[in-house]
């Protein structure tokens, strides 16, 4: 475990006992991990890779078969190291009868944080959640994307240092994706850590500073995005105008010096961002 | 004490969105509708009085009611609760806060002993209201007859709901604890409800303890453990006593009987905090 660490993982492991004869399923095998502070990490993997059950072990809410886990310094599993740990979980689901403003002053109350504190830190993360409109209504009346906001807002309430989000955009539109990205932006401009567990792959590339990734319950690579996406090997030169007779001459040149060019093709924006384009300033309100 | 006052603070936070879950569920509504209709009607029944007095037959009739949908709402509503935070998963939300499995269980405790509370002593006003209403008439009647006019006690009566929410309480706290360890609601409610009828039969062990017996070792060792790990259920129903003689009944044994009602809810908590420590959620 290093200071540095927001959560240091050491040999972990989880077997879950099924079935009437209690057949071991290894949900997580000796996964090693060290999370830095102030960055948005992201843990990839496919369904059932072990990355839930690696939030979960972490966050004291199911027991590990082995191994250790510190947040922030502090073991895992005890209060004081989810005093600082906001969560959100996949897929939130919170009583619906409580309005968004009651729901995050319940959490409020419940993280400890002081009473005179209470309204303006409740206020305060509806505002970053752009929940402030919404938050008299009764939570049986939001869109997903807004429980998701509600989510956040009740997982950053009393000002943690560490942000688990498992799923934040899961059956969000596009555009409700992106706030959440911005949301996650500005923490990490507050110096929070972020662990970002996501399907949405593009997202993540576009806010993480590192990623995991796991498979069967072992960690098959980890490093910065920027590293871990890099083909060393290969390069991109994107220009404009490139007539016929300009493009042979730059292949001959390039093939003077050994260059082979594999493919010229026009460069393409995602699907995203030009949804994102064409419906900007709508929200999912 | 600021840890332990951070600690009620959580407790009382779960407490008190648990009763406005509770007091918003239709089951609930329905139940004290049924009872307090059951109080109500008891006067019309009265002609059933298989010889008792009437105002005891009343008493009886309400106390009955009481004690049978408090029952069912204590076992049923208990297990809800708990089951519907584990099954919507908020208990993942609660849980990942610096908030204590204790701390998360004495709450959904107390917030469901506060619907009780709720239950039991909105009955118990209004069958002070009937007795009251009834008495008043008999007063009349026995004067005209010259009989001696029957009365009954109130706070007789208020001792008696006291001793039906604690009750309820240790039947919350057994519910509770059968429910930190069981994987589905179904589960909790069947085992919770052989617990209720065990408590309410408790008194046989108790009895067959005390007669001498030519019992093997083995059936007296059963005996004793169930007369000591079972409350006894049957103690808290001393209701018509309580009300229609009150003399007959000592503060002593009152307090006796209620602060064995608080020994079994605070050991039923202790046991169901130790089976929820491991639960995964």
């Amino acid at each position: 475990m290093t200071t540095a660490s927001a959560i240091s993982v050491q040999g972990l492991t989880k077997d879950f006992r099924v079935g009437l004869r209690g057949l071991k399923l290894r949900a997580v095998d000796n996964l090693t991990l060290e999370i830095p502070r102030g960055q948005v990490f992201g843990l990839l993997g496919p369904n059932g890779c072990g990355k839930s059950t690696t939030l979960k072990i972490v966050l004291g809410l199911v027991p590990a078969t082995t191994g250790t886990i510190s947040i922030l310094g502090s073991p895992s599993a005890t209060a004081a190291a989810r005093q600082r740990t906001g969560f959100l979980p996949e897929a939130p689901y919170f009583h619906k009868f409580l309005t968004g403003r009651e729901l995050v002053e319940y959490c409020a109350r419940l993280s400890g944080v002081p009473a005179d504190k209470v309204t303006a830190a409740v206020e305060a993360s509806l505002e970053l959640a752009a929940m402030t409109e919404a938050a008299n209504r009764p939570i049986g009346t939001y869109s997903k994307g807004m429980l998701q906001r509600i989510g956040l807002a009740q997982a950053i309430v009393h000002d943690p240092e560490l942000v688990i989000l498992d799923e934040p955009t899961a059956g969000v539109d596009p555009v409700g994706s992106a706030a959440i990205g911005r949301m996650i932006h500005a923490m990490r401009a507050k110096g929070k850590t972020i662990v970002l567990c996501s399907h949405l792959l593009g997202q993540v590339e576009q806010v993480c500073d590192r990623v995991a990734i796991m498979d069967r319950g072992r960690l098959v690579l980890e490093g910065r995005v920027d590293e871990v996406l890099a083909q060393r090997d290969r390069h991109v030169i994107t220009v404009e105008a490139l007539s016929p007779a300009a493009r042979a001459a730059a292949e001959a040149a390039l093939a003077a010096h050994g260059a082979t060019v594999t493919s010229i093709t026009h460069p393409r924006r995602s699907l995203e961002d030009l949804f994102r384009e064409l419906v900007t300033g709508s929200r999912d309100a | 004490m600021p840890d332990m006052n951070a600690r009620l603070t959580r407790s009382s936070w779960i407490a008190r969105i648990t009763f406005l879950e509770a007091i918003r569920q239709r089951f609930f509504a329905f139940l004290l509708v049924l009872s307090a209709a059951m109080v109500v009607s008891s006067v019309s029944f009265r002609f059933m009085d298989f010889g008792h007095s009437e105002l005891k037959f009343v008493a009886d009739f309400a106390f009955g009611g009481m004690f049978l949908f408090g029952s069912v709402l204590a076992l049923v509503m208990t297990a809800q609760l708990f089951f519907a935070e584990i099954d919507n998963r908020t208990a993942l939300t609660l849980l990942a806060k610096p908030l204590s499995r204790t701390e998360f269980l004495l709450g959904k405790f107390l917030g469901t002993w506060a619907v009780l509370g709720v239950f039991v002593f909105s009955l118990a006003f209004l069958q002070g209201v009937i007795l009251w209403s009834r008495t008043q008439e008999l007063i009349v009647l026995a004067a005209e007859s010259g009989r001696v006019a029957p009365d009954f006690s109130v706070s007789g009566l208020a001792a008696f709901a006291v001793l039906q929410w604690f009750r309820l309480g240790v039947v919350a706290a057994m519910v509770l604890m059968v429910s930190a360890v069981a994987r589905t609601f179904l589960f909790a409610v069947i085992v919770g409800a052989m617990a209720i009828v065990a408590g309410q039969l408790q008194w046989l062990a108790q009895e067959a303890l005390l007669k001498p017996s030519d019992a093997n070792a083995l059936t007296k060792g059963l005996l004793w453990l169930s007369s000591r790990v079972i409350p006894n259920l049957q103690q808290f129903n001393i209701g018509d006593t309580l009300v229609l003689d009150p003399t007959a009944i000592s503060g002593d044994a009152v307090w006796s009987v209620v602060l064995s009602g608080f020994f079994y809810l605070v050991a039923f908590l202790a046991l169901a905090s130790l089976a929820f420590r491991r639960r995964e959620i």
